[in-house]
This record gives structure tokens, C-alpha cells and sequence, in this order.
């Protein structure tokens, strides 16, 4: 191995050198500089892989010939290794990023850049606390040097703000080290955490000498690492400066200083692990909080680093419960962030305006957009990269030392800036595209390029470790989301080629595995993988490539596949958020859905953090601990925490179910998704909340906190869904919105039949699983068809199309008989089995209310057809034709699919009621011979078919007969006189249909819940708004807070806390 | 007596932040910090002083064999004069950086240069 | 006046810290552990007579290699900084540099030289070394710059002399992990008498680099200070 002074001395060598060139020669110089980057990282790298593979022992490089603490001494071992290699490759990958700014300034700066990184690396190897400091200077020093490679002027300023905040820590560390060296007689940092141990057990004058000092050490080591809010220089950096240099200033120099501040807390020992974790927890969650109101992109990601330099900072004051898991979790999320940001630095430099909506430059280059979406996935903790499985292993332990309060802080700043990022995502999807687009030279592409290609190999690394070391899987070894990745690949294919492909692929999976399934995960095995391929017919209508539509529905269906498979908690929550990121991804897509799709995310992954929190308080409180939880194990759970972990874990279910209060976020998303998108989301992925709450049910059962029946609040939620859901519907005058909204009182309906907790109560939940797939996946692409021909959703647009969209009347009739629950179609079937479950128990408002919320529904439904399909055609769809081929297809698949449902329901729910039996042993239905028979009574399904075909049959020949001599009268043949209206829409007779409802029960479609979560975000950014203003931009003033930062910490801990 | 290096060093100190927090002249602010240096020099000489010892320099003086119990404390005079290189480079950097920023706006109140924010 | 409140306030913190740092500060009888080593195997390691030289440059010596790169970032950088403003040959008028001025740095500045180089090179036996060697060399520049504001001084020479005695530096570094016990260590070259000249191992020449170095670098800082216009 070659020595790892030489990472000094090459990058050293290497500047000396440039200095004799001629100012001319650049071509020359960049040569050297980049053989110096070269060969620095090839060092690292060859260490990394003897400590990793060949399992080589850590070394201890002594110079000068002598023996610590005599003498300087560095050290390498896997973390050093680790950490220089990615400052070395962030240097190389940054100077050949940096090629013009290089060339343009010469070789003076190419110096300076090569002895940043040898700084940045002299700070992870050295064993001596004065050597570091030497380090820390050369770093602020070439740090003020760097920023000067940028072409925004204002980087002069940042600059000079950043010298004199590094002259005050200066003068903190140097009055620290000098006094802790005095104490202990020397400078090594092995030598001062052995002397600091043996001194501080005594309670003398020397012993508070010593912690004085390391206090002045650590509070300026700290500092270097942007603490709120002594910060605001670090955010004028990372604004101003040249991206390139912003990069390592993120990733390299951010986790050097890490390792620094881990040498210091070796030397302190626990006493200052508490101090760590709150200044690191504050700066997380505020700084999160403050990147919310940013429009610049530069300053959002400064502001997005120094939240993750808080988390780390907090991960390493944690390791006292930690343990073992520190470096798995600190490294995760520090590589993580490293990665990520560099890559969004890089990125950065490609887009020339610095609103984040400039960024929509990027749309045009797939390649560019997918490194995104993996930048922003690494950062928000997202499987399968390494901060996911770090996320959970922290908040696991977390958990399991009862530290809740922590938890929900690191949510809480996660939610936030995942919320930022995805946000910002939307923005490059969907905002209008800059003329043009991003520049792109091929060395710029290949830093970007490489950043991305590590993110995943990281991604496998951790999964592996995880497997290692906890027992979790490797989520890059799942076939579904290898699957689904495939189609990044192979994202320049025709769609119809990818289609058939997505198609096959999930059909063979269901082969592969449909023996492994009980009766239950079989119907929604069922669902998604024979289901889904039905819906993917209809995307056969789409032209051309389709970029991304494949890649994210892939991953949703993986992500359902992999959740209906999962056995233990881990499987579970992996899959629950790849496929929330699918489904958001496939639900972006809409034409105006940027808001609606940021909601969704936002929901959906509070709504996971939740999930998160209740495995891990579940795996903390279970009985019997084991490395794995699995997800029976639920109902080991006992009392005082299995109530809360049911509200936690069913509150994140219910997230996707869209239960009322939860809700706001469904309207949008489904109704503005793309045709075929709908119906995925709605039939297919809504049953993955459902899903949840089946297995919660059948695990936990019933579950009291403070005297509250917990299923019985579901049950009331499941009511108000039901209610509330269908009154909004009926108000709506957008077809696919209103669809949207009666979802959310179909999975009402749903939840309360799980809620009701008796055999039959679970028999009609399933029953609506299966329904709502078949109708509201047939009524979506109904309504899109027609949406497609006449080129808008509201209804009172349309009227008439009966006769030139036959077939799709025909499918939006059927599946609104289906909906409503009258005989003969299936939807009665629930019905039946609806009132038969609720005879049985003894609640009976929430009753009324379900009741109520019957008729309601078919108020909206009977519109579909009315006002869509009868009435007056408009002049304008005089001449449309039936919707495309391969979106009428799977309707009447689907059509075909009620009948036989509506004539053997038994077929799928014989067994699943059998299967029941094991949970409910009371109440089951008997299936003799084609009639149903339970408690109450009985149904018999082909009957109800004859004798409904029969009195439709005699009602339409009638009909024919009685209007056998009727005159056709053309529309037109009466003549419109007096004015024209102002609003032509509210002549249409069907504008507005239920205005006289709406004086009545307005008052409970009042959208309170908007504007509640409406209120909560606008008083975060108010807020976060306010609070940025802290940052004037004066130095003085950031000199200032940095001095306000040592004195609180100060007075926190030794006047407050008094050691 | 021991102590009065340090008290001075340590007041320098405070001097030289005290003026760096107040004075919004740029060219003032980095003299500031130089007094501030200066105080941590002297504050780190201050520690390494022994009383009634020598050097640490080995001559007819002071012999190689009773160097032990004869000089002061070498290693915070290395310290020390690693210290003020650094300083002086500091300090070289922020007179360049003056210079540059008064180029700029012709002004060197620190309060006018206050372009990014929040 | 508010902020200045607030600062006198924050600095009576600080000074509280400071305070306590006095109290907890016991003066030690007896060299410390690391002291004590120097003071006893100075002499048998490194065959220097001032011990702080020999701290300094072989002890310590990776630290004495970051500073001398702190001088060399700072030159570089002051030299990136101020690129822009240098106009090559000045315009303006000068006002005369006087008779005395003149004549007197014709006289000092080869005795100055003398000093300097003098300085250094005993770095090892007397006060003295290579930083305050090249303070002194750098001086001399210094005078001759202001007897003659114009005068203008070769920037590829001093970058030369810079960048040569900075790779003589890394290299003599490098030849302590072959001849002898780790990077920088001295005695690649034999340790001599105590008290000689010639002794003390790679100790003088390391320091003569350095004192040339850091004249060199010095200089170059004050050139392209000189040189850059009026703003």
C-alpha cells in the first residue's frame, strides 16, 4: 500500500511544481493538477479496498521518526479511508468540472485548489489536535481562496465575511488547545482523551482548566460545521461561490470537519455527546424550516447542507445508544448528503438562471433529470440509498432508548426538506423550460454522471451492510425493483415495446409467486399484478417513448408487489415508500398536477414517517427481540405502547387511503393524472393503505387508549369519509375529480367494514377492494376517453355523447350500477354484505351516517351519465369519435369482469371468507350451491341477474314500443333570442346540478381541511420567512451571532447544566 | 506575576473582538484582529512561561544534561511561532480581500456589502 | 449603540470564560511529559542546540510543512485577488523617496541580506530560524521597494525561488521515510556535533529552504501589493 502521507505530499509536490511553470504553460499545469487529484485518489481508494476486502489492519504513520506524542502522527483506517477518498474524488471530479474557471485563472489557482483537498485530508488523518488546527487554517484559507473562482461578484463579499468568522474560531481553538495542552501535557488526540479521562474524574480547579478548554476546542470545531445560527457566512459561500467549489465545500469539507469534531468528542466523552445532539437537532430542523421560502437554488442546498451536517452532528452525539450502528448510520447519511449534494452543486453549474424554476432547463436531457430524482431521493432518505436504511436503524435505536422527542424532530426537519426538494422537482417537470436548454460539455457530465452512478453503488453497499450487520434485505436485490429500474434503462425503447414488456413482466412475477400467497394477499396479488397489466392496455394508445411513464409505474408496482410479499417490518416500509416515490412520479405527470403531486408526496411520506415510528416503537416495546421484526409480531404487542403504535401505524395507513382529514391531497392528484395514470392510482394504489390496515387489524385486533375503543374511532372515520366524500362529489363539476372524490368515500366504506371487526364487516371490505378496483379503473378510463375526445373533464361542457360514445356510455352505465350497490351487479353484492355486517354490531351512529352517505352517492353518480352521455350535444363534439381502441379495451375487460363477479362472487370470496374464519370464527356466510346464505338471510346471485335482466329487458321494450312513432327533432330547430350570457356555462342545464343541496349541506363541504393544512404550511413559511431575516448579510453581524452562539452553549452547559 | 502575560493576552483579546464587532471600517476590523492575535500569542507564551527557567536552547549555559530542570517549556514556543505565520497569512488575505472589495464599491464599510442575505 | 450593547455584552461572556479559564489554571513545577522529552532526547534525536528549531522542524516538522503552505497559499491567493488590478508598469506620479532613503537602503540592504541569511542558517543553534530569517530577507525587498516604487522585480523568479525550496522541503520530507525513521525526519544527513555549524542533521538546510521561502513569499505579497493601482 502506498503510504497515505503521500496524499500530502503528492498534492504538496504537485502545487510547489505548479509554481515553476510559466504562467503560460496551463495545459501543462492542469495536467499535473489532475495526475496530483489522480493519484491522491487512486492512495485512498487502494486503502479502502485492502481495509474493506482484505480486511487489513489500521495503520499509524509516524514522521519524523519518533514515537506519539512526540512526534505528529496521522492515522488510516476504514473510516479515514473512506473519508479521503471521497475528498480526493470530490476534488478530482470538481478540478475537471472546473476546467475553464482553472484555465482562466491559472496555475495559481490550481494550487490553491490542490491544497484545499491536501488540507481537507490532513484534517481526517491527523492524530495531533495543533496539526489539526495547521489543517483547519490552510482549509479557510484556500476556502477564501476558491471562492474567488466564481463569476458572481458577490463572492468577494462572502469571502471576507467567512475570513472573519474563521479569525474568531481561530482564536476559540488556539486559547482551547493551548490550555488543554498545558492540562494534559500533550497535543496527540489519543493522549488527550486518556489524560482528559483520568483528569476529569476528579472535581479539582485543573479538572475545570480542562473542560474550559475543550469547551473553546470543541465550540470552534463545532462552528466550522454552521451551527444555527451562527451560519449565515456559510450560506453566502454557498450562494455565491463557483458550484464546482461549493461541491467540495458540501461534501468534502463538511464531512472532514465531522471526522474533526468525532476526534474532539473521543477526547470529551459522553459529557458532550448531549450538547452535540441538541446543537445538531436545532440546526436540522431549523435550517430545514428556513430553505422553505428560498427561491435561489444555490442558497437552498446551502441551507439544505447545513441541515444534514446537523443530522450527522446529531447522529455522532447519539452514539451512546447507537453503539455499534454509529459509523453504519453516520456514514449513510453523510455519504448520502456528500454524494447528493456535490451532484446538485454540479448540476447546479449546468443551469444558467438561479430561480429554482430555471431548473426546468433540465427536462429536455432524461439522463440529467434521472440524476435528480437520485440526488433528491439520497437526500430525503429514500430506499434504496443508504440514508433509507441509516434512517432506519437511527430511528429504530432512537426508539428503542425511548427518545420519541428526537424522533419526531428528525421527521419532522426530513418531512420539510423532503418537502422542499420534491417541490423543486416539480418545478423542473412542469414549470415553462428557458429557451434553452441546460448546457451540457461532456466533463461537466461526467462529475454529474459519477455522482449518481456512486449514489447507487452506495445504495447496493448499504443494503448489503444492512444485510451484514442487521438481517435487513438489499433492496437492489429485489427482482421487482430490478425490474422496475430495468426500464431506466431501457427508457429510449417505443412505449409500446415497454408496454408489452411491463405487461409480461408482471404477469410472469404473478406466476412466478402466485402460489406463495394466502387468500387475502392473493386478491390483492391479484389486483396488482393481473389488475395492473389489465389498466396497462389502455397505455397502449400513448405514441412515441413516453419517457419516464415507465420507470415510475414500474416502481410503484414493485414497490405494491413488494409490500403485499413483505413478511417482517423492514420489507414493509421499503416497499410502502418505493411505492409512494412510483406513484408520485406517475401522478406528477398530469398536465397541472405540480401542486396536487407535491401534496400527495408530502402526505404520503408524513404519513410513512409515522409508519416508521410505529415499527420502531413496535420493535422496541415487543416481547421477545429479535434482529427482524416481523410483522405478526404485532400482536405481541402489549400495553402502554401497542395503542399508540396502532395510531401511529393506522394514521399512516390512512394516509393513502385518503381518510377524511387526510384527504386533501387525493382530489387533485387522481383527477388531474393522465388517463391510464388514474385508474392505477385509484384502483390500484389506494389498496395498498387498505392493505396496511387488514394487516394492522388482524394483528393488533382491538386496541384501547384512554378508554377509547380504537376501532371504534376508525369506525367513525370511515363514516365521515364515506359521508363527507360523497357530499363533495356531488358538488363537482369536473368528471375525474368527481371520481376522485367518491374514492374517498368507497375507501370510507372500506374502513369502516374493516373497523366494524366481525367476519362479515372484513368479508365487504375485501368485497369493495375488488369492486372499487373493477368500477373507479373502468369509470377513470371512461371519463378520460371522453376527456381525451372532447378536451375537457367538466361535465357541463359535454352532454349527449350517448351516441357517438356508445361503448364508453355503456362502461360509465355499468360501472355506476356496479357503484351505487342496486341489484344485479356486483356493487350489491357489497351492499348486501354491507348491511348483513353492520346488523350485527352495535353501534349505530356512525351507522346513520354510512346509511346516509348511500343515496348520497348516487346523486353524483347519476350525473356521469346524465349530464356526460344524455342531454344536448354541444356544437363543438359534433364530430368526435368513440374513445381510442386501447383505452375502450380493458373497459369492456372490465365490464365482463362485473358480470361474472356479479354472478359468482364466490369465486374469489368463497375462500377468502373461509380464510376469515381463522380471525372471525363467528358470522361466516354458507356457499352452498350458488346462493349465499348468512344470519339475516340470503342472496342468490343468478337470480337477482335473471330477474334484473328481465324487468330491464321488459322496461326496454316498452320504452321501444310507446316510442315507436316519436318525431326526431333536430337540435337546432329552435332559435335562441335576447342576450348572450355572460357565463355561457351557467345556462347549461346540469351547471351547478345540486345547487339547492348545496344551501342545505354546503356547510359541510366548507373545505376546513384545506384550509387547516392550508394555514399550517403558510405559517411555516411565514414563519421560516421572518426567521431568515436573522441572516442580514453584514459579517459584523454574523461575527456577532457566532459570538452569541459560544456564549449560549457556554451558558447552557456549565451554568445551566453545571458540570 | 505569572499571570500577567496571560491577563494582558486575554484583554488583548477582547480589545481586538471588540473592535472587530464595532468598527464597521473594513481596514479596522482586520487591524482588530491582528490585536486579537496578538493576544492569543501572548496568551500561548504565557502558558509555556515558568518562572525562574531559562530558554530552551542548549548552550554554555544551560547544559544538555540539566536541560530538564533548567528551560521553559519549548513546545508552546513552536506553537506559537506556527501561530503567527498563520496569522500573518490571515491577515495578508484579508488586506487583499480589502482592497478588492474597495475596488468594488468604493467604500470599505462592511455594512454596505450585504448583497446576499437571508 | 444597541449593537454595541449587545457585543459588550457577549464579550463580558466571553471574558467569563476566560476568567474561568485563569481559575482553572494551575502553573506546572516540572516540564510536562512532553516537554520533558524534548528537553532530555533533543540533542540524541536531532543534534540540534535550540530545541524550539529542532520542534519545529522535525518534531513538529508537518506542521512547519502546513505553515510554510499557508504562506504560499497566501501569496498565491493574493496574487489570484489582486490579478485583476495589476496594470504591469504604474502611471502615477511618485512623490520623490529622498536622499536618505535612498542612499540608506543602498547601504542596509546587503548587510540586510547578510542577516537574514545569517539568521537562518544558525536557525538550529540560536534564536532565530527560517521564518524570522525570511521576514528579514523580505524586509530588505521591502526597502528597496520603497526607495524606488517602481522598481520592478522578477514575479517568475520569486515564484521560482518559492516553488524550488518548497519541493526541496516535500523532497527532504520524502527522503526521511527512506533514509531514516518517517517523513521529515533529520537525519538523513549525519547529526554532527552539538553546537557546529554543520550539524544537527537536515535541520539547517530544511530551515534555509524555508528562510528562502518565505522571503520569497513575503516579497511576492509586497510586489503585487506595490503593484496594483490605485483604486
Amino acid at each position: 500500500m502506498v503510504n497515505a502521507i503521500h496524499i500530502i505530499s503528492a498534492a504538496l509536490g504537485a502545487a510547489f511544481l505548479l509554481g515553476v511553470l510559466k504562467e503560460e504553460q496551463r495545459r501543462t499545469a492542469y495536467a499535473i493538477t489532475l495526475a496530483a487529484f489522480a493519484f491522491m485518489t487512486a492512495v485512498s481508494a487502494g486503502w479502502l479496498w485492502a481495509f474493506v476486502m482484505e480486511g487489513a489492519a489500521p495503520v499509524e504513520i509516524l514522521t519524523a521518526g519518533g514515537t506519539p506524542p512526540f512526534v505528529i502522527n496521522l492515522r488510516m483506517a476504514l473510516p479515514e479511508a473512506a473519508l479521503t477518498l471521497l475528498a480526493n474524488l470530490t476534488g478530482l471530479l470538481s478540478a475537471i468540472y472546473l476546467k475553464e474557471a482553472l484555465f482562466a485563472h491559472g496555475r495559481r489557482a490550481m494550487a490553491v485548489l490542490l491544497i484545499a483537498v491536501m488540507a481537507l485530508s490532513g484534517i481526517i488523518l491527523t492524530r495531533d489536535i495543533f496539526n489539526l488546527f495547521v489543517f483547519f487554517e490552510l482549509t479557510a484559507i484556500a476556502t477564501g481562496g476558491l471562492i474567488l473562482l466564481s463569476e458572481n461578484d458577490c463572492s468577494l463579499s462572502a469571502g471576507f465575511k467567512y475570513l472573519i468568522v474563521s479569525q474568531m474560531i481561530s482564536v476559540f481553538l488556539l486559547i482551547g488547545i493551548i490550555f488543554a495542552y498545558h492540562a494534559t501535557g500533550t497535543l496527540n488526540i489519543d493522549g488527550l482523551a486518556t489524560a482528559a479521562h483520568d483528569l476529569l474524574q476528579g472535581n479539582n480547579q485543573a479538572a475545570l482548566g480542562l473542560k474550559l478548554a475543550f469547551f473553546l476546542m470543541f465550540i470552534a470545531v463545532v462552528a466550522e460545521l454552521k451551527p444555527f445560527p451562527a451560519n449565515g457566512w456559510a450560506l453566502d459561500i454557498y450562494e455565491s461561490a463557483h458550484p464546482a467549489f461549493s461541491a467540495i465545500f458540501s461534501a468534502a469539507t463538511a464531512s472532514a470537519f465531522l471526522y474533526a469534531t468525532d476526534k474532539l468528542l473521543f477526547i470529551g466523552g459522553p459529557d458532550w455527546y448531549p450538547i452535540a445532539t441538541g446543537i445538531g437537532i436545532v440546526t436540522f430542523v431549523v435550517s430545514n424550516l428556513l430553505a422553505l421560502p428560498q427561491t435561489n437554488d444555490r442558497r437552498q442546498l446551502g441551507y439544505s447542507s447545513i441541515a444534514q451536517t446537523g443530522l450527522v452532528l446529531l447522529v455522532l452525539g447519539q452514539r451512546d445508544i447507537l453503539g455499534e450502528a454509529t459509523a453504519f448510520i453516520a456514514f449513510g447519511l453523510l455519504l448520502s448528503h456528500a454524494v447528493a449534494k456535490a451532484g446538485l452543486y454540479w448540476l447546479s453549474g449546468l443551469v444558467a438562471e438561479r430561480e429554482l424554476t430555471a431548473w426546468a432547463a433540465l427536462r429536455e436531457r432524461p439522463l440529467l433529470v434521472f440524476a435528480f430524482v437520485t440526488f433528491i431521493a439520497m437526500l430525503s432518505g429514500l430506499p434504496p440509498f443508504p440514508g433509507f436504511y441509516a434512517k432506519w436503524e437511527l430511528v429504530h435505536l432512537l426508539a428503542g432508548a425511548d427518545r420519541l422527542v428526537l424522533i419526531a424532530l428528525i421527521l419532522l426537519g426530513a418531512l420539510v426538506e423532503a418537502g422542499y426538494l420534491f417541490r423543486w422537482f416539480g418545478y423542473i417537470i412542469k414549470r415553462e423550460a428557458p429557451a434553452e436548454a441546460a448546457a451540457c460539455t461532456t466533463h461537466k457530465l461526467t462529475a454529474v454522471v459519477v455522482a449518481a452512478a456512486a449514489g447507487w453503488a452506495l445504495g447496493f453497499l448499504w443494503g448489503d451492510l444492512a444485510g451484514t450487520s442487521f438481517g435487513r434485505g438489499n433492496l437492489l436485490l429485489a427482482l421487482p425493483l430490478l425490474f422496475a429500474l430495468g426500464f431506466v434503462l431501457f427508457d429510449w425503447l417505443p412505449a409500446w415495446v415497454k408496454n408489452t414488456v411491463a405487461i409480461a413482466g408482471m404477469l410472469a412475477f404473478f406466476g412466478l409467486t402466485y402460489t406463495e400467497y394466502d387468500p387475502l394477499r392473493l386478491i390483492f396479488a391479484i389486483i396488482i399484478l393481473i389488475g395492473g397489466p389489465i389498466i396497462l392496455l389502455a397505455s397502449y394508445h400513448a405514441h412515441g417513448r413516453r419517457i419516464g411513464f415507465y420507470p415510475a409505474a414500474m416502481l410503484m408496482y414493485a414497490g405494491l408487489a413488494m409490500l403485499i410479499r413483505a413478511t417482517d417490518s423492514f420489507g414493509f416500509f421499503a416497499a410502502w415508500e418505493l411505492l409512494t416515490v412510483g406513484s408520485y412520479f406517475l401522478i406528477l405527470r398530469g398536465k397541472n398536477s405540480e401542486p396536487h403531486a407535491l401534496s400527495y408526496i408530502v402526505f404520503s411520506l408524513g404519513g410513512a414517517f409515522l409508519i416508521l415510528t410505529g415499527f420502531a416503537l413496535a420493535a422496541a416495546n415487543v416481547v421477545s427481540p429479535a434482529p427482524t421484526f416481523a410483522l405478526a409480531s404485532l400482536s405481541q404487542l402489549e400495553q402502554p405502547a401497542a395503542p399508540w403504535i396502532f395510531v401511529l401505524l393506522a394514521i399512516g395507513f390512512m394516509t393513502k387511503t385518503a381518510a377524511i382529514g387526510l384527504h386533501i391531497w387525493l382530489p387533485g392528484a387522481h383527477g388531474e393524472a393522465e388517463t391510464d395514470v388514474s385508474p392505477m392510482v385509484s384502483g390500484i394504489l389506494l389498496k395498498a393503505g387498505l392493505y396496511g390496515l387488514f394487516v394492522l387489524l388482524m394483528t393488533m385486533g382491538k386496541q384501547q387508549l384512554y378508554g377509547i375503543e380504537l376501532t371504534h374511532a376508525l369506525l367513525w372515520i370511515g363514516a365521515l369519509s364515506a359521508l363527507l366524500g360523497n357530499l363533495m362529489a356531488i358538488f363537482e363539476e369536473d368528471a375525474k375529480r368527481l371520481l376522485a372524490y367518491s374514492s374517498i368515500g368507497q375507501m370510507g366504506y372500506a374502513v369502516f367494514g374493516l373497523a366494524l371487526m366481525n367476519h362479515l364487516g372484513w368479508l365487504m371490505a375485501l368485497m369493495f377492494v375488488i369492486n372499487h378496483y373493477i368500477y373507479k379503473s373502468m369509470l377513470f378510463l371512461s371519463a378520460g376517453g371522453v376527456a381525451k375526445r372532447t378536451g375537457t373533464r367538466d361535465m357541463y361542457k359535454m352532454g349527449g355523447l350517448i351516441t357517438l360514445m356508445p361503448l364508453s356510455f355503456i362502461a360509465t352505465l355499468i360501472g355506476i350500477i356496479a357503484v351505487s350497490g342496486v341489484p344485479p351487479l356486483s356493487g350489491f353484492g357489497g351492499r348486501w354484505i354491507f348491511y348483513n355486517a353492520i346488523l350485527t354490531t352495535d353501534t349505530r351512529l356512525p351507522l346513520i351516517i354510512i346509511f346516509l352517505a348511500g343515496p348520497i352517492a348516487f346523486l353524483y353518480l347519476f350525473r356521469l351519465i346524465h349530464t356526460i352521455f344524455l342531454g344536448q350535444l354541444k356544437d363543438e363534439h359534433r364530430r368526435i369519435k368513440e374513445a381510442p381502441f386501447w383505452i375502450i379495451l380493458p373497459q369492456m375487460i372490465f365490464v365482463a369482469l362485473l358480470m361474472v363477479f356479479a354472478v359468482v362472487p364466490g369465486l374469489a370470496l368463497r375462500h377468502v371468507d373461509h380464510y376469515l374464519n381463522q380471525f372471525f370464527p363467528e358470522g361466516g356466510l354458507n356457499w352452498t350451491s350458488g346462493t349465499i346464505t348468512s344470519n339475516y338471510g340470503y342472496w342468490d346471485p343468478i337470480a337477482i341477474m335473471i330477474i334484473g335482466g328481465v324487468i330491464f329487458m321488459t322496461l326496454f321494450m316498452w320504452l321501444l314500443f310507446v316510442n315507436r312513432k316519436a318525431q326526431k327533432v333536430k337540435q337546432f330547430n329552435i332559435v335562441f333570442s335576447a342576450e348572450r350570457p355572460y357565463r355561457p356555462e351557467t345556462t347549461h342545464f346540469a351547471w351547478n346540478f345540486f345547487a339547492s343541496y348545496r344551501k342545505a349541506l354546503g356547510f359541510l363541504v366548507q373545505p376546513f381541511v384545506t384550509r387547516f393544512w392550508g394555514a399550517v404550511t403558510d405559517t411555516l413559511h411565514t414563519g421560516a420567512d421572518l426567521a431568515r431575516r436573522l441572516y442580514n448579510g453584514n459579517g459584523q453581524t454574523y461575527a456577532l451571532h457566532m459570538l452569541a452562539f459560544v456564549s449560549i452553549i457556554y451558558w447552557i452547559y456549565f451554568i445551566g447544566v453545571g458540570i | 506575576m505569572d499571570y500577567i502575560a496571560m491577563t494582558t493576552g486575554f484583554i488583548l483579546i477582547l480589545i481586538g473582538l471588540f473592535g472587530a464587532l464595532t468598527n464597521r471600517n473594513i481596514l479596522r476590523m482586520i487591524v482588530a484582529f491582528t490585536v486579537a492575535d496578538t493576544g492569543v500569542n501572548l496568551v500561548i507564551v504565557g502558558v509555556g512561561y515558568m518562572r525562574g527557567r531559562t530558554a530552551p536552547i542548549l548552550d554554555s549555559a544551560v547544559a544538555a544534561a540539566d536541560a530538564v530542570a533548567r528551560i521553559i517549556d519549548p513546545v508552546p514556543q513552536a506553537l506559537v511561532l506556527t501561530a503567527i505565520v498563520i496569522g500573518v497569512g490571515v491577515t495578508a488575505l484579508m488586506l487583499a480581500y480589502a482592497y478588492k472589495l474597495y475596488e468594488k464599491k468604493h467604500t470599505l464599510d462592511i455594512a454596505k456589502f450585504t448583497e446576499l442575505k437571508w | 449603540m444597541v449593537s454595541r450593547f449587545f457585543v459588550l455584552l457577549l464579550l463580558t461572556g466571553v471574558g467569563a470564560i476566560f476568567v474561568s479559564l485563569m481559575f482553572g489554571y494551575v502553573p506546572d513545577n516540572a516540564l510536562n511529559l512532553t516537554a520533558r522529552y524534548y528537553a532530555e532526547n533533543t540533542v540524541r534525536d536531532t543534534g540540534a542546540a535550540n530545541i524550539v528549531a529542532a520542534i519545529v522542524v522535525t518534531f513538529r516538522g508537518l506542521d512547519t510543512l502546513g505553515e510554510v503552505t499557508v504562506l504560499f497559499l497566501t501569496a498565491a491567493i493574493v496574487g489570484l485577488v489582486l490579478a485583476g488590478s495589476q496594470q504591469g508598469r504604474l502611471r502615477r506620479e511618485q512623490p520623490a523617496p529622498g536622499e536618505l532613503l535612498v542612499t540608506g537602503t543602498r547601504l542596509l540592504v546587503p548587510l540586510t541580506l547578510l542577516l537574514g541569511v545569517y539568521v537562518f542558517v544558525n536557525g538550529h543553534l540560536t534564536p532565530g530560524g527560517g521564518f524570522q530569517g525570511g521576514a528579514i530577507l523580505a524586509s530588505a525587498v521591502l526597502m528597496l521597494l520603497l526607495a524606488d516604487p517602481l522598481r520592478e522585480f522578477s514575479h517568475q523568479l520569486i515564484s521560482a525561488i518559492e516553488s524550488i525550496s518548497g519541493l526541496v522541503f516535500v523532497a527532504i520530507g520524502l527522503l526521511g521515510m527512506v533514509y531514516a525513521g518517517g517523513f521529515l525526519d533529520n537525519r538523513i544527513l549525519p547529526l554532527g556535533t552539538l553546537g557546529d555549524l554543520i550539524s544537527a542533521g537536515a535541520i539547517p538546510v530544511i530551515y534555509s529552504f524555508i528562510g528562502l521561502k518565505v522571503g520569497a513569499e513575503f516579497s511576492s505579497m509586497m510586489v503585487n501589493l506595490s503593484e496594483t493601482e490605485e483604486p
